[in-house]
This record gives C-alpha cells, structure tokens and sequence, in this order.
C-alpha cells in the first residue's frame, strides 16, 4: 500500500470529523473551527499529492497557499458576522437564530 | 531519498495528534477548550507539512493558523460566548443523520480514492522546492496571486463594515 494512502486516509477522516462538527454543533463559532478542520484535511490531501505525485512544480503546495489565505478571509468575513449577530441577537447558538420562522 | 521518506511511525503518532485533537474540537463542551484543541490540531497539521516535505507550507500555516486565525476566533469567542457566561448546549438532536451521513462521507471518499489510480503510479516523493513555489507563483499563478489580494482588502472592508457599532450607520 502506498504511503500516499495513508495521508489520504488521515485527510477524509479529519474532513469526516469536520463535517461531523459542521452538521452537529450549536455554537456557531466551533462551527467555524470545524469548517477550518475541513479546510486543513484538504490541504494535507493537496500538499500530500503534490508530495508524491505533483512534479517538482509543486502546484498542490500553492493551491494549499491559496487555500490558507481565502481561510483567512473567510473566518474574518465569519466571525464579523457572527459578533454583527450578537450585538442583535445575544447569541451566537444557531438554533436561536429564528427570526426568520414565522 | 526518492523512494518516499516515509516515516510511519511518526506518520501514525501524527495522524493519531490531529485526528485526537480534531474529535476534541468537536467533543469538547466548553468553546474554549474547543479552541485550544483545534491550535494543537492546526500545529499538528504544520507537523504533517513539514513531514510531507512541504517546510514553506507548514511555516505559512503556523503563522496564519496557529497566529493569526486561532488569535482571531479566541478573540470572537471572549466576545460573544465567555461575556454571556453560558456553556455552549452540546449535540443537538441532529446527531442521529449526522453521524451515518459523516460515516457516508467516509465511505464515499475511501471508495473513490481506492478506486482511482492515484496512489498506484508515482510513489517517488518529487520534492516541490520553495524555489519551484515561488517561481510557480510569480510566473504561472501570477493572476490569481493579485486576486486573492484584492480577496484579502474585500474582506477586510467587509469585516469592517460589518462589525462596527450600529449607530456609527449613517
């Protein structure tokens, strides 16, 4: 078995664990930490590629650069919403997050 | 050493840090425990970069992830949660589609990786220099470079914008 498997494997499981989180948790900022573990399993799985199949190029590591600089903007983007929400609503659980219900 | 400088047994205590602390993130009750779980989850990841032979990736990642992003969400969390003193309610009633739908995941992905010939042609680690990054990037990836920095000003506007005070809106 390759050694390439193995990194796979580690990446779907914590991708696995992530989404687990993702659909589980209340607390909208541990929903948030989960979405960064999706994000960091699918760096491992590129820069694990890119290791032992990508060429001596080395695409996979720079998309998982640019994977890490969008995270950056998006956790910002995230939790500026989520302060913005609390200041409204008092709470950062989304299933009081019901304005919307009629 | 070309024929993939594969380390098991530190490839097996790695995965089994980032996989333990990445449980944690999801397991922990208290949100600041979540959160030093995931800083040791994210080092862990550093540690799985720098053992798949990618040092510049791993020293971006401990200072975006470890620095900057834990820095900024125990931030968000001294604002929000620890001020209203409650603990976070735990699992909610979802629990019982999400764990066979994560489990379907799983499956899913494995199937697909063993079934592709992904693993079965080069097993010869290559060696992607810092050298061959950055050329990359400059050269080939120059376009998106610039855009994600126009990404990064977009969103730091739009944080701005979003999270300052109410009366401040014209």
């Amino acid at each position: 078995m390759s050694a390439l498997y193995w990194w796979l494997t580690l990446a779907v499981l914590l991708f696995c664990i992530g989404a687990f989180g993702v659909l589980v948790r209340r607390n909208v900022i541990v929903v948030i930490m989960c979405l960064e573990l999706m994000l960091n399993a699918v760096n491992i799985a590129l820069v694990a590629i890119s290791n032992f199949r990508g060429g001596a190029l080395g695409a996979g590591e720079l998309f998982s650069l640019f994977i890490i600089t969008l995270a950056a903007a998006e956790v910002t983007v995230g939790l500026a919403i989520v302060i913005a929400n609390y200041r409204n609503r008092r709470t950062v659980q989304t299933d009081q997050y019901d304005e919307l219900k009629g | 050493m070309p024929g993939g400088d594969f380390h098991p047994w530190l490839f097996l205590f790695l995965a089994a840090w980032i996989l333990i602390c990445g449980l944690g993130v999801v397991a922990f009750k208290k949100i600041m425990y979540s959160a030093a779980s995931m800083v040791a989850c994210f080092l862990g990841v550093a540690f799985a970069y720098a053992l798949l032979n990618a040092p510049l990736v791993a020293i971006v990642q401990i200072l975006v992830y470890v620095g900057a992003i834990s820095i900024v969400i125990i931030f968000a969390i001294m604002l929000t949660e620890v001020q209203s003193g409650a603990y976070d309610l735990f699992f909610n009633r979802q629990v019982a589609f999400a764990a066979p739908l994560a489990v379907a995941v799983a499956a899913v992905l494995t199937g697909i990786m063993v079934t592709s010939d992904i693993g079965r042609i080069g097993d010869a680690a290559l060696n992607p220099s810092v050298k061959g990054v950055s050329l990359l990037l400059f050269k080939g990836y120059v376009f998106p470079f610039e855009l994600i920095s126009l990404v990064l000003v977009a969103a730091m506007i739009g944080a701005i914008v979003l999270a300052r005070k109410e009366e401040e809106k014209a």
